[in-house]
């Protein structure tokens, strides 16, 4: 029995030491790959294809040049599908079977929420290009390159009442899944930094809804200015078409980076008194030195210009710089120790320098670029000349 | 909370009103001439609806083209649908050939992101902005064509049935299929024309109400839950009742947004709809003749 025993405990030993030991491509071998993955939303209702696209471009250049220090990257992306059971099994299938060094430059509308723990227990560290769901904003694993949509509420208010000079401002939330609490800490900041209050809150309008005619009366009723959604694009059309047809030709509308796109653009010939968006990273529909690097190599790539790959390409960007900063073996737990130990990194894309650790804590001064749809123009155009920068809740 | 507001409310509701009026009286027309309850109904709009844009935005066909275009699209597909259900499936039950329907359903949603991509399409306005004003509120003039369009196909549909020789020969199929083919009532061309005049219309209806709210794939898909609800009220019989059934839906809608301690439900009012209508025509039965 005792052997027995020992027996099985020298077995639990040796496989616990294999599990943790090995865990992370052996990358230190000459000229072996470095594994990179991503978790995507690739197929379903809304999908954000884009930001991994960037980062395998990026990288394919990188390969092309010869790798890092010797190393060819290989990446792999997997579609989670949007839905909860396809996300766990893809975070597995690269985190446990490919077993990625990291996980760079994905965009997914639920990921990081459902994996988060996992990657904790894993000692993995996930670099999104785009997060999106609350789970990105909250762990010391995940850090984004964004600021995400809360923050972003927050700067569109801001955009709004201070550069806007707008008092009466009505907020109106589409709640998917466990976001309320975020999306309603971001409209605390607003009143935190600024000392106003919006007329109303409304967290009932419906996501994917087809008629918001109900909401915009409401709105019009209640002698808003302004109103601030946090809609996807489809919705934001929905909104700004149920206004057009109230004959509501005096309002403002505040958006969410998600709505920033040349589709949007060219789906809505009136806006009102103009749709504003911060956009989280340097606008690209201007012609610019700053996107140059990214918008030539998307061109060259045929992947579309948007947000998301803005967000793809500094994400891959960003961690081939701390590749390159590693000395010895590339495994996971270097690269998790470069990430933690990296020193700030500026691009004039972004606001804010970015630092995996702070960005993790939120601890970091997000910042946007204020954009404007105007009536009858079809096309997004710079509304500042400089970032507009919040002070961090830290 | 005052009594304005709610009459605001009321008239907000009342586009979408009538847009769940017109779907509801295509899907009692289906119930009642083909014996069926099409799930694909609004599906089959959109899908026409999107397949105009893309004629006027990709070919650049002018407008009104691309909306006869569109049309015929709609009609075509709703008449494939309904060959489908002629040939391989006119004898089977109401049931068997309705879940028929919830392919092409998945079908077109699927197709519509393969052929359109996932984003919204750049619609334009075949009507826009307001009509008149009540009480403060704006009723634009896609609430107008909405609702006269609910009330117009009903009537019509009416005084078809009612006055005209395929209107009767409809009716006979419909109550006696077997009795009327033999009496030489051609079964499979008028059906499939129920069905193609259906789906010109739900093409109609999208293309016009499109422009106007969410326009991508899923949403103007679903828009059969609400509809199917409407329908529900004149239990997939009676138009006059598809009618009103559509306007309460959207008028309770646009009520419920506006009151902040209720307004959380209003995801779920069609499904109340459905569930109280079904209580109340269930009434009268005993359990043994309900089971």
């Amino acid at each position: 029995m005792k052997r027995k025993i020992a027996g099985i405990a020298a077995m639990t030993t040796v496989t616990a030491i294999a599990l943790t030991g090995c865990a992370g491509s052996d990358g230190g071998g000459e000229g072996a790959p470095i594994k990179i993955g991503s978790v995507n939303t690739l197929s379903g209702a809304a999908t954000f294809p884009e930001a991994s696209e960037a980062a395998q471009a990026v990288f394919d250049r990188v390969n092309a040049d010869g790798g890092v220090n010797g190393h060819k990257i290989e990446y792999n992306t997997v579609d989670d599908k949007g839905d909860p059971a396809a996300a766990t099994a893809a975070a597995r299938e690269l985190v446990g079977s490919d077993e990625v060094v990291a996980l760079i430059g994905g965009a997914s509308l639920i990921e990081c929420d459902i994996n988060k723990k996992y990657y904790e227990q894993e000692g993995v560290k996930s670099m999104p290009g785009i997060g999106v769901d609350p789970g990105c904003f909250n762990s010391p694993s995940i850090a984004p390159v964004n600021i995400g949509p809360y923050n972003d509420m927050t700067l569109t208010l801001l955009n709004g009442s201070e550069n806007l000079g707008i008092d009466d401002i009505c907020v109106m939330l589409e709640i998917a899944g466990s976001t309320l609490p975020a999306y309603t800490a971001g409209v605390e900041r607003w009143t935190e930094i600024t000392g106003k209050k919006p007329i109303f809150v409304d967290d009932t309008v419906p996501y994917g809804g087809s008629d918001y005619t109900p909401y915009i009366v409401k709105a019009k009723e209640a002698g808003c200015k302004a109103i601030a959604v946090n809609a996807m694009e489809p919705d934001a059309i929905g909104q700004v078409k149920a206004a057009q047809a109230q004959g509501w030709d005096d309002v403002t509308f505040l958006f969410l980076t998600s709505v920033y796109s040349e589709n949007f653009a060219k789906a809505l010939d009136w806006t009102s008194a103009g749709a504003h968006i911060p956009a989280e990273f340097y606008p690209f529909t201007e012609d610019s030195e700053i996107n140059a690097d990214w918008s030539g190599l998307m061109k060259e790539n045929n992947i579309a210009l948007t947000s998301f790959s803005q967000g793809g390409y500094l994400a891959a960007t960003y961690f081939v710089e701390v590749l390159k900063s590693i000395d010895g073996n590339i495994t996971r737990e270097s690269v998790a120790a470069a990430l933690e130990g990296m020193d700030p990194i500026d691009n004039p894309m972004v606001a804010y320098e970015y630092q995996f650790k702070k960005a993790a804590e939120q601890d970091y001064e997000p910042g946007a670029w204020p954009v404007e749809l105007k009536s009858g123009t079809r096309a997004w155009e710079k509304a500042a000349e400089d970032w507009l920068l919040f002070p961090s809740s830290k | 909370m005052n009594g304005s507001a709610l009459l605001q409310g009321a008239l907000a509701g009342l586009a979408s009103g009538g847009l769940y009026a017109v779907l509801a009286v295509t899907l009692t027309l289906m119930s009642r001439l083909v014996r069926v309850v099409n799930f694909a109904q609004a599906a089959t709009g959109m899908f026409a609806a999107f397949s105009a844009v893309w004629f006027a935005d990709k070919l650049g066909l002018p407008t009104w083209f691309a909306i006869i275009a569109g049309v015929i699209v709609g009609a075509l597909l709703s008449g494939i649908i309904g060959w489908i259900a002629a040939t391989w499936l006119s004898e089977s039950t109401v049931t068997l050939r309705s879940a028929m329907t919830v392919a092409p359903l998945l079908l077109l949603i699927s197709l519509s992101f393969i052929m359109f991509g996932n984003k919204p399409q750049p619609f334009e306005p075949i009507l826009s902005g307001p009509a008149f004003s009540v009480a403060g509120v704006v009723v634009s003039w896609v609430t107008v064509v909405m609702a006269a369009l609910a009330i117009t196909v009903a009537a019509a549909c009416s005084i078809l049935l009612r006055k005209t020789t395929v209107g009767t020969k409809l009716r006979a199929l419909s109550e006696r299929p077997t009795t009327a083919e033999l009496i030489g009532i051609a079964a499979k061309p008028l059906s499939i024309g129920v069905w193609a005049v259906t789906g010109a219309i739900s093409a109609i209806t999208i293309m016009v109400i499109a422009p106007s709210q969410s326009n991508d794939a899923i949403s103007l898909s679903m828009l059969i839950i609400p509809a199917a609800a409407a329908a529900l009220l004149g239990g997939f019989r009676r138009l006059d009742l598809a009618v009103v059934g559509g306007l309460s839906l959207g008028i309770i809608t646009g009520i419920v947004a506006q009151i902040p301690a209720v307004s959380f439900v209003r995801n779920f009012i069609p499904f109340l709809f459905i569930v109280i209508l079904l209580l109340w025509s269930q009434r009268k039965e005993v359990w043994d003749a309900a089971r």
